[in-house]
């Protein structure tokens, strides 16, 4: 097995860190878009264009409660990203035992 | 205002297929460690200031009635020792709830509401239980000494580890069946076995569940092989 079996979308540091850190919720949870930055430490720009890709391929969804300067982002991780998390870490593991 | 991209610090760049797979999986530990330590409503420090309450606050009270031939009741220095170290660890627990919680709505913060109001619906019926049996006529021996320092602890621990139960948390599942068995099993020994005895039971109890909770938190990933 080779690094091209990881799904590539997840496998770089920035959006790893998102995923592992949304997957420690439970299931339907979702973790509003400030606490998320300052866990991982990202600036909002890194963050918003990380999301941005995960979003695009469903692995999450980005929830906006609010109007104005009291809107709220919050992002929750959908089953297709938990699945997918699940199938790279899968695929990560054998990589590893394989090396 | 100068934040560095996380990912700078990184082994590996952040464009696609450049993580060593090695980093990847340890990425993954390490975040899995801090997310785990973040979102954790309960904490070692917390667990173990509870067990502080029990050992000082209990065993205050222990100490103020060890020598009494007829039941006379604990000393007033020993109830506000007691009741300030309650006061201390609520507070700290309720940070370190709070402080988890920042963020995060759902389901999760919804059952963590549930389960405070269940918590403390069940001490207070417990208590009302303790006037009424006052009111009734029982003696302080049984209803101070005996009835108060276990009976709406047994109630507190129970509706906490229904709540446990259902999450399929087993070290809190395990923590309120041990609190249970150790204050039910002390009323057989009267006021001084009540408060001594849950007091050093339940802070055994405590410690065992702050060093389970320690080593959960440090636990690795299950990527490494």
């Amino acid at each position: 097995m080779t690094a091209d079996a990881l799904d590539p979308l997840i496998h770089a540091p920035a959006r790893l860190r998102i995923m592992v850190t949304l997957a420690a919720l439970n299931d339907g949870d979702t973790l509003s878009f400030t606490r998320l930055k300052d866990m991982l430490d990202l600036t909002p720009g890194n963050l918003i264009t990380h999301l941005r890709k995960l979003e695009d391929a469903e692995y999450l969804r980005t929830v906006k409660t609010g109007n104005g300067t009291a809107s709220l982002t919050s992002v929750t991780m959908t089953r297709r990203g938990r699945a997918a998390l699940e199938a790279y870490t899968a695929a990560l593991r054998d990589l590893i035992a394989g090396v | 205002m100068n934040k560095t991209h996380d990912t700078d610090k990184s082994p590996a760049g952040d464009e696609d297929g450049e993580l060593d797979p090695r980093d990847a999986a340890r990425i993954i530990e390490q975040t899995e460690i801090q997310a785990r330590r973040q979102f954790e409503t309960s904490s070692p420090l917390a667990a173990l200031l509870g067990a502080g309450v029990f050992l000082f606050g209990y065993g205050a009270v222990w100490f103020s009635m060890r020598d009494q031939r007829v039941y006379a009741g604990p000393a007033g220095w020993s109830l506000a020792l007691l009741y300030g170290l309650i006061a201390v660890s609520a507070i700290v627990g309720s940070r370190v709830s709070r402080r988890a919680t920042t963020g995060v709505s759902g389901r999760a913060r919804r059952q963590m509401q549930a389960q405070s109001a269940a918590v403390m619906v069940a001490g207070m019926g417990a208590w009302v239980v303790e006037g009424a049996l006052r009111h009734l006529g029982v003696s302080f021996r049984i209803v101070y000494g005996i009835f108060g320092p276990t009976v709406p602890l047994i109630a507190l621990a129970a509706a906490a580890g229904g709540y446990a139960a259902a999450r399929e948390k087993w070290p809190e599942l395990g923590l309120t069946m041990a609190i249970i068995a150790v204050a039910a099993g002390s009323t057989y020994f009267g006021p001084n076995g009540a408060w001594g005895l849950t007091g050093v039971g339940c802070c055994v109890a405590l410690m065992t569940y702050a060093a389970v909770l320690t080593v959960r938190l440090r636990r690795p990933s299950p990527v490494q092989p």
